[in-house]
Order: structure tokens, then C-alpha cells, then sequence
């Protein structure tokens, strides 16, 4: 992919909202059949721990419209204001009309303001990032909100060890706005389509609707249970994958950028899992303290709202007291596909981690 | 050889050091789980270069066969 390179954008804030109900991996014995010994280990080793579940009323749309709420109220800005409104997002409210589109009703944008969904989940994030960027810099827009955020609990079947304990739910909301000041951000994004079966839920769209068949729920050979409603993941190749391909993205992106990863104050990853995380840093040879590992435990692997969700978590203090610092971002999961960013922050105010509350 | 065995007794739990051999069922071992699979997979991507898939521990009956199935895939 031809990488981009941008000068004249700047993240403004970043807000993530998290529903109130926490489920813990300790009171899930029964799902690992009694093994108290291998809940210790993951929790350890993958750092599986606490996960934010939402209600059957709430949706991916509710969090990421409460974030949009919370940060244009910090901000200060008035809805109209928006030139754009992209929402990451793989559980949508319908099949249509998208997630964009009800929330530039619900948040009163303006009819100049253009509004859709992108489908992607683990690597949403950046991409939403980078399509702000481009945005900006063509110089049509002066503000774009990003959202990213999945509700991926109410896919997972409860008896699938493999992902029931891993997913917890999220929404976010950036704002990115035009910058006088030169900031500079470089993106490489990459996809690998041969890998789609590794991440998957096979029923509830076009290829294969709902219907009595979809719902059969069959047992594989370590005894998990699901069905083609339920999401699928084969966790040894989305390892694999991660492994060979992460590690590339970040060297890439950074020898664009002509950087050093040690000019680098944070990297951002994904939260698929702290095991993962560790890994990959290990690979890099970066110093752990710069990677923000802590999500994943205390909120489970909340797809595209993960990475905004650590830098929320994690970084909030050190954004808010630095002038300028520079944040190394990289998505991977789901597609497959993966991208990397690296972006320069000014002072951040905004940023921070909310609990839903229905209106 | 020694080197493969001591890295495969590092990365899964609870296996004591030197307990191993080239012979070892190791899909038999009490600790031999996905999170096992994980750890090794991941210790031979980085020592060998090699990046192990399901099939090959399956096809694999023991420490050896899977050494020697590291081996072929390093000669590659």
C-alpha cells in the first residue's frame, strides 16, 4: 500500500465509554470445567482477568454515542461543527441503515456533514485514523469525529472457551481537527483476505442468513461449544499472524517516518491479549515501560475501541502533562488486517475512560 | 538437540527441568493445552525461524518427531 504521510491534522481528544457491568474470569470456573490451576495460568500468562459486558439494551451505538456526547462537551464544540462522522463498527444496530447515520441524528450534525460505517474490527481503529487524516488534509473537512467500538460479548457463546472469556465491549470517540501547527502522522495499513475463516461469525448476513440450521450448536475437540451465529476464532494462527506481521507493520512504519524507536513515547497495541503484547514488544526489543499492557486485563480485547480504550486507561496522565508526544498505534485482527500509525500529540486534555449510563 | 528440549521445558508450565526426552509424548503431558501450544509455537518462531502450525504438532507423535519436523522445515 502506497503509505501516507500527513502534516496539518491534530487529535484533540479521545474519549471511551465502557458499560457498567463487569464479568470476572474467576467466577467462570465452571467454564473451564472446575480447572482453577489453568484460570491461574491464563491469567497470568494472556493476562485474562475482567471484561465490561453490556445489557441486552445496550448497543455499540449507545457507547460510542455516549463517548461522542462526553468529548463534544468537553471540547466545547457544537455538533454542527462536525465535517464528518466515520464509526468503526462490526456490530452494528441494523444491516441498515448504518450506526453513522443514526447517530448524525441522534448528535445533530449537520446536513453538510458526511456520515458512514466502516466494517472492520481489531484494525478499525487506525484505519478510522487514517481516514480522518485524509480527510483533513484533502481540505474539505476542518473536524472529524472517529468512533470505533463493538459489542462483541453478545456474539461469543458462553460455552466457547477459546472467546467467551477474552471479549469485553467498548466505544470511542476522537475528534480530530485541523492543526496550524505542523504535526506529523505516518500510516502503513496492509490486509491478508486468505486469512478470513481464522476470525468469523458465518451466519446473520448475506452468505448465510439465520435460520434453524445457523443456530446447531456443535463441540469441537477441546470441548467448546458454538454455532455459525457465534464468533469464531482460530487463536493459534490469529497468534501466528500477529506474530510475523506486527512487528513488520511497526519496523515499516517507522523507517517511513525516518524514526527510531526510541523518539517513540508510547506503543499503542492492540489489547488482544497481554501474552500477545509482551511478544511483540519482546521482538522489537522496545522497553516495556512504553508499552501499555494493563487493557486488556481489566476490560478484555474490546476490538477497535481497544486501542483508544489503553491510551484512555493507561496514558491519560502522561498525555495531559507532555507538550508534545509521540504515540506509535498498531491494529491487527480481524479480515485480516492490520495498520500502524504513528502520530504526534500535542498537550491532551481530553481523555479518559467513561461508564455508560442510559440517557 | 538439548537446546530444542531445555527450550520446550521452559516455555510450558510446570515441567521440571530435565524430564524430557526426545521420546516424550508431549500431547500426552498434563500441561499440554492451547496456551502450550501458544508458548511453543511462539519459542520455535524465534529460536528456529520456523513458524509451527496445528497439523505439525498433530502429525507429530513425539518431541523428536516434531525436532526433526523443525529441522526439515529449517533446511527449506
Amino acid at each position: 500500500m502506497p503509505q501516507s504521510c500527513f502534516n496539518e491534522t491534530k487529535i484533540t481528544g479521545i474519549v471511551t465509554c465502557v458499560p457498567p457491568l463487569e464479568k470476572c474470569i474467576d467466577d467462570e470456573v465452571e467454564l473451564f470445567g472446575g480447572n482453577v490451576k489453568q484460570i491461574e495460568r491464563l491469567k497470568k500468562a494472556i493476562g485474562l482477568n475482567k471484561r465490561r459486558v453490556v445489557d441486552t439494551q445496550t448497543t455499540a451505538l449507545d457507547l460510542c454515542g455516549s463517548a461522542a456526547s462526553q468529548l463534544l462537551a468537553d471540547r466545547g464544540i457544537d455538533a454542527s461543527s462536525i465535517d464528518a462522522l466515520v464509526c468503526i463498527t462490526q456490530t452494528p444496530d441494523h444491516l441498515q441503515p448504518c450506526n453513522a447515520a443514526i447517530l448524525h441524528g441522534r448528535l445533530g450534525l449537520s446536513s453538510t456533514c458526511a456520515a458512514f460505517d466502516v466494517g472492520l474490527g481489531c484494525s478499525g481503529y487506525v484505519y478510522g485514523l487514517w481516514l480522518g487524516h485524509l480527510m483533513i488534509q484533502a481540505g474539505g473537512c476542518q473536524r472529524v469525529l472517529v468512533l470505533a467500538g463493538d459489542t462483541l460479548s453478545r456474539l461469543v457463546h458462553p460455552k466457547d472457551r477459546a472467546v467467551a472469556p477474552l471479549f469485553g465491549d467498548g466505544g470511542s470517540a476522537t475528534l480530530l481537527e485541523r492543526s496550524d501547527v505542523e504535526r506529523l502522522a505516518w500510516f502503513n495499513l496492509g490486509s491478508d483476505g486468505t486469512g478470513a475463516a481464522h476470525l468469523i461469525v458465518p451466519a446473520g448476513g448475506a452468505r448465510q442468513p439465520v435460520s434453524d440450521a445457523t443456530k446447531v450448536e456443535r463441540e469441537d475437540d477441546a470441548g467448546n461449544l458454538r454455532s455459525d451465529e457465534t464468533l469464531f476464532m482460530d487463536g493459534a494462527e490469529v497468534f501466528n499472524f500477529s506474530i510475523q506481521v506486527v512487528p513488520d507493520s511497526v519496523r515499516a512504519t517507522l523507517g517511513y517516518a525516518g524514526l527510531e524507536a526510541d523518539a517513540v513515547d508510547f506503543f499503542v497495541f492492540h489489547q488482544a491479549n497481554r501474552y500477545i503484547l509482551g511478544n511483540i514488544a519482546k521482538r522489537l526489543r522496545i522497553d516495556p515501560q512504553k508499552v501499555p499492557m494493563r487493557t486488556v486485563e481489566r476490560y478484555g480485547n474490546q476490538s477497535s475501541a481497544s486501542i483508544p480504550c489503553a491510551i484512555c486507561n493507561e496514558l491519560s496522565a502522561s498525555l495531559a502533562g507532555a507538550e508534545r508526544s509521540r504515540l506509535l498505534l498498531s491494529g491487527f485482527g480481524v479480515g485480516l488486517s492490520w495498520g500502524s500509525a504513528l502520530v504526534e500529540l500535542g498537550q491532551l486534555a481530553i481523555c479518559k475512560v467513561i461508564e455508560y449510563k442510559p440517557a | 538437540m538439548e537446546t530444542f528440549i531445555e527450550d520446550f521445558e521452559a516455555a510450558v508450565d510446570d515441567i521440571e527441568s530435565g524430564s524430557l526426552s526426545m521420546e516424550t509424548d508431549f500431547k500426552a503431558l498434563k500441561s499440554w493445552d492451547s496456551l502450550a501450544i501458544l508458548t511453543v509455537t511462539d519459542t520455535v518462531e524465534f529460536e528456529y525461524g520456523v513458524l509451527l502450525r496445528k497439523d505439525d504438532f498433530t502429525q507429530s507423535a513425539t518431541l523428536g518427531a516434531l525436532y526433526r519436523l523443525i529441522e526439515t522445515k529449517v533446511g527449506r
